[in-house]
């Protein structure tokens, strides 16, 4: 008998990188009621579906300084209540590292047993910390990627609410110390110094990739990270900001195969080495 | 038709950014299907007397006039602005007035800028706000960290009720547009819709057709992002006309027939 293929086999479009939203429309991402705001979650799937998004990386991160196991547990509880809405939303389990055991159970609740795809973690702790080596170890065993925060804020706003901000630097140190991990880099375009961080990510770590999302449209930005750190490396991803992340795909000097690759292919190369 | 009512031309110091010149930005806007733009001249943002970038915007377009609607840049705070918008408006053929306070070293509301709106206000030019220019959070060391509130563009608004403020890159719509009782608010407010989000749905269909006006940011900003903003706008297909070229000629006072 044949295996199952994945439900994302076939697709053309997958966003590396998107958030639900809580019921709670007071949570923000500061905490979490463990409700899925579905109205929310079914206008995105829409939203998405006219701009040709068939698949959605969706995780419920928590950006406040230091969220406890269960608040965390909440969180991953809303993004399994999105994926039993739709399968066209594929999980990110939410980590705070710092519980190191309670991490490792979490992701055997919402990886091993929960059926998501990936670890998504947030600012509490950069991510060449070596708190989170236990993480950065069962991810490459699974074989799992783990998308990160990430931004080279200029502004005195970024720096100051978020200190422990991984940038680019992190990221290409993280690489090297975590050499079996697969490493994203999120939102290219979310809002800091991408040309900064395009310097730093154009020494190419084998196990580093690039999400594109980000509600930034500079012109160039795609082409510039393609550049940066290879064709290979770059996700298709959103962060919500859909138009924005399908249309400076659309708007790069790219072939149509070489936009696939970003659209989908390095996605599902991705997603395909998942071993659990 | 399709009227881009955000665009520059000019170098910006701070990132190289290709089709700077008029020729180039036309070519790039009508690749993509868009029939006419609004332009400022990116250096009026920097130059201390920054009417010598009207200057040299009108003269960059003037081969052009079938595509660019010109879009002067003035500093209220600064001298001889007075003689400078009639000769914008009246010699040069400039079509709306561009503040950028965050750039110019004065508060929005402030009584100068209260007197350039009036003033150009009686000579039929809308008066162009932008929330930001790029993205503060990647913003170089001598660029400015400021962008104007919602709530500097609101008592704005109120104190010149006589004006037509069209606020470009702007982050705020409902809120902006309407009050809590979902009445309207600022009848003289519009607002570009670069930065527009979920298809605009957290509006009514008809204020959206009204209030909103098609823009892209370019050369600094990819062009695609509007594009499908003002694709998948809730609104019906006339709705989608006014918000993709129609108010932007009405108030522009663009000719019937121009592109």
């Amino acid at each position: 008998m044949l295996a199952k293929q994945p439900v994302w086999q076939t697709a053309k479009r997958i966003d590396a990188h998107f958030h639900v939203s809580d019921a709670d429309p007071g949570a923000g991402f500061s905490r979490s009621s463990g409700k899925l705001d579905r109205e929310e979650a079914e206008r995105s799937l829409r939203q998405a579906g006219k701009l040709g998004i068939e698949f959605l990386c969706t995780s419920f991160p928590l950006t406040s300084e230091s969220p406890t196991p269960e608040e965390v547990r909440r969180a991953n509880d809303v993004t399994l209540e999105a994926m039993a809405v739709s399968e066209r939303f594929l999980g990110f389990c939410y980590l705070n590292p710092g519980y190191t055991r309670e991490s490792l159970a979490e992701i055997e609740r919402c990886i091993v047993d929960g059926d998501m795809v990936g670890i998504k973690l947030y600012h509490q702790y950069r991510i060449c910390d070596p708190a989170l080596t236990p993480v950065m170890e069962r991810a490459a065993e699974l074989r799992v990627p783990v998308l990160m925060h990430a931004g080279k804020g200029r502004d005195t706003e970024t720096q100051t609410q978020q200190p422990r901000l991984s940038d680019a630097s992190h990221f290409v140190r993280a690489a090297a110390i975590f050499p079996d991990t697969m490493l994203i880099h999120a939102h290219i375009g979310g809002g800091g110094d991408w040309e900064w961080a395009l310097r730093h990510l154009e020494q190419r770590p084998p196990n580093l990739y690039v999400d594109s999302s980000g509600s930034v449209v500079d012109a160039g930005i795609v082409n510039k990270t393609v550049a940066a750190i290879g064709l290979e490396h770059v996700l298709f991803a959103t962060d919500m900001s859909m138009e924005e992340g399908v249309g400076k795909v659309l708007d790069a000097d790219l072939t149509e195969e070489q936009r696939e690759r970003i659209f989908a292919g390095n996605m599902k190369d991705i997603l395909a080495r998942r071993r659990v | 038709m399709l009227f881009d009512i955000n665009t520059a031309i000019g170098h910006w110091p701070f990132r190289r950014v290709p089709h700077e010149s008029p020729s180039e930005l036309r070519a790039m806007l009508g690749a993509k299907g868009i029939t006419g733009a609004a332009v400022a001249h990116t250096h009026g943002l920097f130059y201390l007397n920054c009417h010598d970038a009207n200057l040299e915007l009108a003269e960059a377009i003037s081969g052009h006039a079938d595509f660019f609607v010109g879009v002067a840049t003035l500093n209220p705070t600064y001298a001889a602005w007075e003689r400078d918008l009639p000769v914008c408006r009246e010699k040069l053929g400039l079509r709306a007035l561009r503040l950028a306070p965050q750039y110019h070293g004065y508060r929005l509301g402030c009584p100068e800028s209260i007197a350039i709106a009036q003033a150009a206000e009686a000579l039929g030019m809308p008066v162009l706000l932008p929330h930001r220019v790029v993205d503060v959070r990647g913003r170089h060391w001598f660029d400015t960290e400021e962008t104007i509130g919602f709530d500097q563009i609101a008592a704005f608004c109120e104190a010149v009720p006589e004006a037509t403020v069209i606020v470009t890159e702007a982050c705020f719509y409902r809120d902006a547009l309407l009050g809590e009782d979902g009445s309207v608010r600022h009848r003289n407010l519009y607002l570009e819709l670069s930065r527009a989000r979920n298809g605009m749905c957290d509006l009514p269909a008809e204020i959206a057709a009204e209030r909103m006006l098609f823009g892209t940011g370019a050369p600094l900003k990819s062009i695609s992002p509007a594009l499908l903003k003002l694709e998948l706008a809730e609104v019906d297909d006339p709705g989608r006309q006014q918000i993709a070229w129609q108010n932007a000629h009405r108030l522009l006072g663009i000719a019937p027939g121009r592109p």
